[in-house]
């Protein structure tokens, strides 16, 4: 079940998808993050940033909309609190990287190179955040700059997270492997509105949000396929994972390894189910090594 | 307490008022572990396409019978299709059940006298409390406030339970906003009174727990500030997770955005910026 992510060796395929797993503790009375093939923690900026108003979710079919806007308590607190923790469970850990300009962005690496982390996903994506994410990821010369000042900056593993609110993924997906990544993880979520009609309102404060859950699944599939036939690197797919038949799919389309992300908040155990899900695929079709299955859809 | 996820069979899902309707679940677990002012975060069955969990109050547990009482309010789509879960059906009679969730009531340690406070179904929360004051004999009056009389569905309950002990005021205080039962009006006015009255038989409250719609809790906090009277207040808020992580259910507090789920639902009511 070992997978390697561009240089990240992942023990299997699943990981957290970013701000849904915390930093693993509040799911601590349900999964032994040392069995995850990593946890990714939430996004972090260099000092902590309060996030938007409430209401901050709104359901809608088969999904969910959410506008948290990366409130997290800053990268000292994660060095000091949430990685000894996650080193002393004995977890893998990626990192997710956040800010609000290209400095903030190198600040916060400059920071966790010093802490023991085994490799950064950069959050050039989120919707929910008026400077830097998503603003930053959808311009490919963007993308190229900042992937190489941070690859300047570190010799972890370098994992590229992106939005699919572009018209070409691909053009993104080159840039990423132009500016130096060691992987690319898609996708973030698809930025989205809610609307209660009876009340004349949004439904959140914010207006938009990002959209999550099974409903996104075929646009991320498709992503992830296309991105696996235009570059070389390895490929951190999610989008609408809720099972291990759905991890499964995100392989065959050419992930190496996958990311459970709103399925943990419908079921704390959705990553072990999703692991034991793959297995038990890769058992059934005779498969002894996962990575035999990677992009190894029959179109 | 570490948190449990179990399958819950339902025994019983009754309307009792106005679209307000009482499941009593068995979940021995959750029964036996539960505190008052905690909540549990509840799986739905039947209804895949609305896939998010919903918080729900716990009104009493019975670790006798292995159950706990949830009493809802309809106010969507998930709450109108859980009205259509029976005990006899067969593949809608499980609902599965994360708990017990949040920060419990805390009342100060050596409280004398406490007042309790619910709006509205925020009656339920606060029931489990009252139970353990009258238990630890502590003199607890409750005032209760509603639309109408036939929704303070929790009043027989609590009469029961105050009739119990010795109390100046042994039913509870009980106000609709349209005079059917009781003070006509909110039940703000019935908490001012109260409050004066006691600190004028030079027995005040040193406890007052309040949950119900944020105007009233607003109101109550501010009633006690004045009066200088610890309050604590239940938040509610729209959650995703229900166990800290996602950060949906943030609550504004002189200490930053704090998580309603696990940092509340209860907070000290000086905490909160309205």
């Amino acid at each position: 079940m070992a997978v390697n992510l561009g240089g990240l060796l992942m023990k299997n395929p699943v990981t957290t998808a970013s701000g849904t797993f915390a930093a693993g503790r509040e799911y601590n009375d349900f999964v032994d993050v040392s069995t995850l093939g990593a946890v990714t923690t939430k996004g972090v900026s260099l000092h902590g940033w309060a996030g938007n108003d409430t209401p901050r979710i709104a359901e809608t079919p088969s999904g969910m909309l959410n506008s948290i806007g990366l409130q997290n308590p800053g990268v000292k607190h994660l060095m000091d609190v949430d990685i000894p923790w996650l080193n002393d469970q004995g977890a893998t850990i990626i990192v997710n990287v956040s800010g609000h300009s290209f400095d903030e962005y190198l600040a916060v690496v400059d920071e966790l190179e010093q802490a023991c982390v085994h490799a950064y996903e950069i959050n050039i994506s989120c919707p929910n955040v008026d400077a830097g994410g998503m603003t930053l990821g959808t311009d490919p010369k963007c993308v190229e700059s900042i992937v190489k000042k941070i690859r300047d900056a570190t010799d972890r593993p370098l994992i590229v997270k992106l939005t699919p609110n572009v018209t070409s993924i691909t053009d993104i997906a080159k840039a990423a492997e132009a500016g130096g990544a060691d992987a690319i993880s898609l996708i973030n979520t698809l930025l989205g509105m809610s609307i209660d009609a009876e009340r004349m309102r949004p439904t959140m404060a914010r207006v938009v949000g990002g959209l999550s859950g099974s409903c996104v699944k075929p646009v991320a599939l498709r992503m992830v396929w296309e991105c696996h036939q235009a570059i070389s690197l390895p490929i951190l797919g999610m989008g609408g994972i809720m099972n291990g038949l759905d991890a499964v799919e995100f392989i065959l389309a050419g992930a190496s390894a996958v990311a459970v992300g709103t399925a943990n908040f419908v079921n704390p155990f959705a990553t072990q189910e999703v692991i034991e899900g793959i297995a038990d695929y890769c058992e059934r079709h005779g498969v002894n090594d996962v990575n035999e299955l990677i992009g190894a859809l029959k179109c | 307490m570490p948190l449990i996820n179990e399958q819950a069979r339902i025994v019983e899902n009754e309307c009792v008022g106005p679209r307000l309707y009482l499941m009593v679940l068995e979940s021995p677990q959750i029964a036996k572990t539960i505190k008052p002012g905690q909540f549990v975060h509840v799986r739905i069955p039947g209804m895949p396409d609305h896939i998010l969990r919903r918080p729900f109050s716990v009104y009493a547990a019975n670790p006798a019978t292995n159950t706990i009482d949830i009493l809802y309010q309809t106010v969507g789509y998930g709450t109108d299709f859980m009205t259509t879960l029976t005990p006899d059906s067969a593949s809608l009679s499980v609902v599965e059940v994360l708990g017990p969730v949040g920060r419990c009531w805390m009342p100060p340690e050596h409280v004398k006298r406490a007042l309790l406070v619910g709006g509205g179904v925020g009656a339920a929360p606060l029931y489990m409390l009252a139970e353990q004051l009258v238990k630890a004999q502590v003199h607890t009056d409750v005032v209760l406030g509603a639309q109408t009389e036939q929704a303070l569905v929790c009043r027989g309950r609590y009469e029961v339970l105050l009739s119990s002990h010795e109390a100046d005021v042994v039913a509870p205080l009980c106000s609709t906003d349209d005079g059917s039962y009781g003070r006509a009006g909110f039940a703000t006015s019935l908490v001012a009174e109260a409050l004066e009255s006691a600190a004028q038989a030079a027995r005040p409250y040193d406890y007052v727990a309040v949950c119900g719609p944020e105007p009233l809790m607003r109101a109550v906090a501010e009633l006690c500030a004045g009066a200088n009277v610890y309050c604590e207040v239940s938040m509610e808020r729209r959650m995703a997770c229900g166990i800290g992580a996602c950060l949906s259910c943030v609550v504004e507090t002189t200490d930053g955005k704090l998580r309603a789920c696990v940092d509340g639902p209860v907070f000290d009511a000086t905490k909160v910026v309205w």
